[in-house]
């Protein structure tokens, strides 16, 4: 019965709206469960550049998501085989390229993606796609230089230089909030790491950020730069799950990831691999 | 049999000997290429001329006579590799050079279809380019063939074997960078735009070495940003923070993809810029300078000369980037060196191109909702507000979708990329033209590398049901349109126009097609097998007059047109390249 029940959890999200697609040539296979095991291969999709998650560290690909994928395949007895895809627009592109279409360069399909949303709603707009196993609840907190910016409260934030990833959505709400108060303040930059840069520099007095990407990058610094999760008032999401992504006929790959990823997270391996990369795991809401 | 050959072949290279002259083997000149509007035995430039007329002043070819223009070979780019073909061929020394989807190069033998040399660009992986895999065409020079590529290069070939002269890099292809327009040259400077994704990206013209590839200048296009000259900071683009808040010009966006044309006679470069980032309007007030725009840039040293802004403040994602078309305008017994500019939002715009200055605006398709007009006098649009997509729902529910609204024209713009074409004796433009609106609005699910992100949300709508695609005879004087031909699908296509009374243009449905230059009426067709959504050309070769154009469905239209997409699906994918001729009598 448990693992029953963990499948009901962790199984598909885009199954009711699961309908293949009525135009043109049907995409690629995608390899279900039989063909891993027969081939002793799982093909991962992560983020190119995307601390903690998966990033080069002298060469190798390493991080949360990368020893994730290493001790699913591990548990199914195969062997990773994990590449990095550059981010698209939006994650709907990702998963084109990464599960379902393929990339116009051609290369195989990934048999899972990780890191993607898993959320009924994206889901339904991504019926190709079936959304399954949330490993991690992500949040967005903030950091601050405590002497100059007393309060972890939005609304009464000082006229201080805030850094923020460019093009994300700390960085729209901060330009939008309160008439755009502080949208002449915001330090833009690449990445979460090169935001906490600039706190730990003294150019920016705070970041606003996932919570899990300032942890990894603040370090044992955190002693100076205390860190609070927020919501975003009412502009829009302020927190998700992270779970992973297959193509829509690969169910049964789903719930053999899935129970890998149950028994991963109750054994306490998933938490040691957040700690790892100096963030915390925080476990979805079992309830949908 | 075999003697017959031999003469057959002798005869062919007298015939390219006395056609291009004994500098045949040297490539065409600078000087050369500034006058090849008007060089009838060859197609030396991207545009058909530095100013990118599309004009040939070939008569041979007319609007009786096209009934009897029949295809003389085809060539295949072969392999899997088939999606989105949109260059226009460069024709010199009985070769012909012309460029494929996935940053393919070929020289083919103009007379035979005979393939002399192809150069496969090896892309690496991982690279996300935004819309196709495809590429405009090339430029040559000397002895080098020149073509940009999906993973940000620029490429340098010796015309005659196809190995690679020198291979640049033009931006980071990791960061989103990309490039798919056919370089400029002038003056043995190679000058090319750039594109990127939508985020952290600004908009640059760069000038190279056409020699050696080494840079000689850069040209940010957004305010506040350094340019630089011989290796050394230059001048600031505009003025910082003038128009942008914050530190927000710094990734304002304004990329450069499609690349510029060039006036020989007020010495000019005309690059239009795109829309900038992010998205949403409301999160960054002021006009935003230079996105949206025809920047007037002088070829020596970068700097600009003036601007002209299309959409100042763009909220639509309608970008600038359209050509610039250098024109005689003849209005009142006077005679104006102009400019026309079919825009993405749904105006044809006429500037004086000494000073940048608007003559006239008027639109060319049939519904525009964000503009009541534009002001001749200050050259500014005349908004609707409240067809402005809304401010992110601050404040409202959790998932509130924010104000959507009907936009008339699509992001895909009354004009994409597809060049128009100007007849110096019908004194016409020829502008293909597409008839779509768009609901867009602040999309709270949406996700982007892992993260809740807000996006646009947005579904591409055809306006009418029977067409969506039209070509239309604009009068610059005027602004009124002459004649129009409505096409099904929307036109993705280049125009080509000739002094024989011609306009050619091809169509998803698969076909290159002639129409009458004055009426409108459609003279002559051609079924290629695959849609045609690149730009024809036409010269004269051993005393006849011939026309190519590329075949092979793709480009934005399948990848993101919503309900339009759906009305092409059934359009199958190719990949060849179409030659055809008036036999002599």
């Amino acid at each position: 019965m448990p693992d029953l029940t963990r499948r009901r959890l962790l199984a598909g999200l885009a199954a009711a709206t699961a309908i293949p697609l009525a135009t043109g040539a049907r995409p690629a296979s995608a390899r279900p469960l039989d063909e891993v095991m027969e081939r002793g291969r799982l093909r991962v999709a992560v983020y190119r550049d995307f601390r903690p998650f998966s990033f080069r560290q002298d060469g190798a690909l390493v991080g949360i998501d990368v020893d994730l994928a290493g001790a699913i395949a591990e548990k199914l007895g195969v062997k990773l085989d994990c590449y990095e895809q550059l981010a698209g627009e939006t994650v709907s592109d990702d998963l084109r390229v990464a599960v379902w279409r393929g990339s116009l360069f051609g290369g195989e399909l990934a048999d899972i993606m990780m890191h993607v949303p898993y959320d009924k709603r994206f889901g339904m707009m991504n019926p190709e796609a079936v959304l399954f196993a949330p490993y991690h609840h992500e949040v967005f907190a903030l950091a601050r230089d405590p002497s100059r910016v007393r309060s972890a409260i939005l609304a009464t934030l000082p006229d201080e230089p805030i850094a923020v990833e460019i093009d994300s959505v700390p960085d729209f709400f901060l330009l939008g909030m309160q008439g755009g108060r502080l949208r002449s303040r915001i330090i833009h930059c690449p990445t979460p790491e090169a935001a906490i840069d600039k706190l730990t520099a003294g150019e920016a007095a705070a970041v606003l950020a996932p919570l899990s990407q300032i942890q990894a990058a603040l370090g044992p610094r955190v002693a100076e730069f205390p860190i609070t999760t927020l919501a975003l008032p009412g502009m829009m999401t302020s927190d998700w799950n992270i779970g992973m992504a297959t193509k829509e006929n690969a169910r049964d790959l789903t719930y053999a990831v899935g129970d890998a990823v149950a028994a991963l997270t109750e054994d306490g391996t998933m938490a040691a691999i957040f700690a790892r990369y100096g963030a915390t795991h925080t476990p979805p809401p079992l309830v949908e | 049999m075999k003697r017959l050959v031999s003469t057959l072949a002798l005869t062919a290279s007298l015939a390219a000997f006395s056609a291009t002259g004994a500098l045949a083997a040297d490539g065409p000149t600078s000087d050369d290429l500034l006058k090849s509007a008007t060089n009838t035995e060859a197609v030396l430039t991207y545009g058909m001329g530095p100013q990118a007329q599309r004009f040939s002043p070939l008569t041979d070819l007319n609007a009786d006579s096209v009934k009897k223009l029949v295809p003389v070979w085809s060539f295949s780019f072969g392999g899997e590799k088939q999606r989105g073909q949109e260059a226009q061929p460069i024709v010199y020394d009985g070769t012909i050079y012309v460029t494929g989807s996935y940053s393919r190069l070929y020289a083919v033998d103009a007379r035979t279809g005979h393939k002399k040399w192809e150069y496969n660009h090896r892309l690496p992986d991982g690279i996300m380019p935004c819309c196709d895999v495809v590429n405009r065409g090339a430029a040559i020079y000397k002895d080098k063939i020149y073509f940009s590529t999906l993973d940000a290069r620029l490429v340098a070939l010796n015309r005659e074997t196809g190995k690679v002269v020198w291979n640049k890099k033009l931006a980071e292809y990791k960061e989103g960078y990309s490039n798919t327009a056919a370089p400029l040259i002038v003056d043995g400077k190679i000058i090319t735009g750039n594109s990127g994704g939508e985020f952290g990206v600004i908009g640059m013209v760069e000038a190279r070495d056409a020699e050696t590839g080494e840079l000689v200048w850069q040209r940010p296009t957004i305010e506040g940003n350094m340019g630089t000259l011989n290796g050394k900071d230059s001048t600031v683009t505009g003025k910082t923070n003038a128009s942008w808040p914050g530190d927000m010009y710094k990734t304002g966006g304004g990329a450069t993809w499609l690349g510029g044309t060039y006036d020989p006679e007020t010495k000019t470069l005309f690059f239009g810029t795109g829309n900038p980032a992010p998205w949403n309007s409301h999160l960054r007030p002021g006009d935003n300078l230079y996105t949206s725009s025809t920047l007037a840039i002088n070829p020596d040293n970068g700097e600009i000369k003036w601007h002209y802004q299309t959409t100042p403040h763009d909220g639509w994602d309608f970008d600038g980037v359209n050509e610039f078309v250098s024109f005689d305008l003849k209005k009142d017994g006077k005679v104006i060196k102009a400019g026309g500019k079919a825009d993405r939002n749904g105006f044809f715009y006429v500037i004086d191109r000494n000073n940048g200055k608007l003559i006239n605006a008027s639109p060319f398709v049939t519904k525009i909702t964000w503009a009541k007009g534009i002001d001749i006098e200050t050259g500014r649009p005349i908004y609707n507000d409240d067809n402005r997509p809304g401010a992110p729902a601050t404040g409202e529910a959790h998932d509130a979708k924010g104000k959507s609204v009907f936009s008339a024209p699509a992001f895909l713009g009354a004009k994409n990329w597809m060049p128009m074409a100007y007849n110096p004796q019908t004194e016409l433009f020829y502008v293909p033209a597409n008839e779509w609106g768009m609901d867009i609005w602040n999309e709270p699910i949406t996700y982007k590398k892992g993260a809740a992100y807000l996006g646009a949300g947005f579904t591409i709508k055809p306006l009418y049901d029977d067409y969506i695609g039209a070509l239309r005879a604009v009068d610059p004087k005027t602004g009124k349109i002459v004649w129009e031909y409505k096409n099904p699908a929307p036109l993705w296509g280049g125009v080509l126009t000739t002094a024989g009374n011609l306009v050619f243009t091809g169509t998803p449905e698969g076909y290159l097609k002639a129409f009458d230059a004055k009426s409108g009426q459609e003279v002559w067709k051609f079924q290629t097998g695959s849609g045609v959504v690149g730009s024809p050309v036409t010269w004269k070769m051993d005393g006849e007059q011939y026309v190519a154009v590329v075949s092979g469905w793709g480009g934005a239209v399948p990848l993101w047109g919503g309900d339009v997409a759906k009305l092409v699906k059934d359009i199958n994918q190719g990949g060849s390249l179409w030659v055809f001729k008036l036999p002599k009598a």
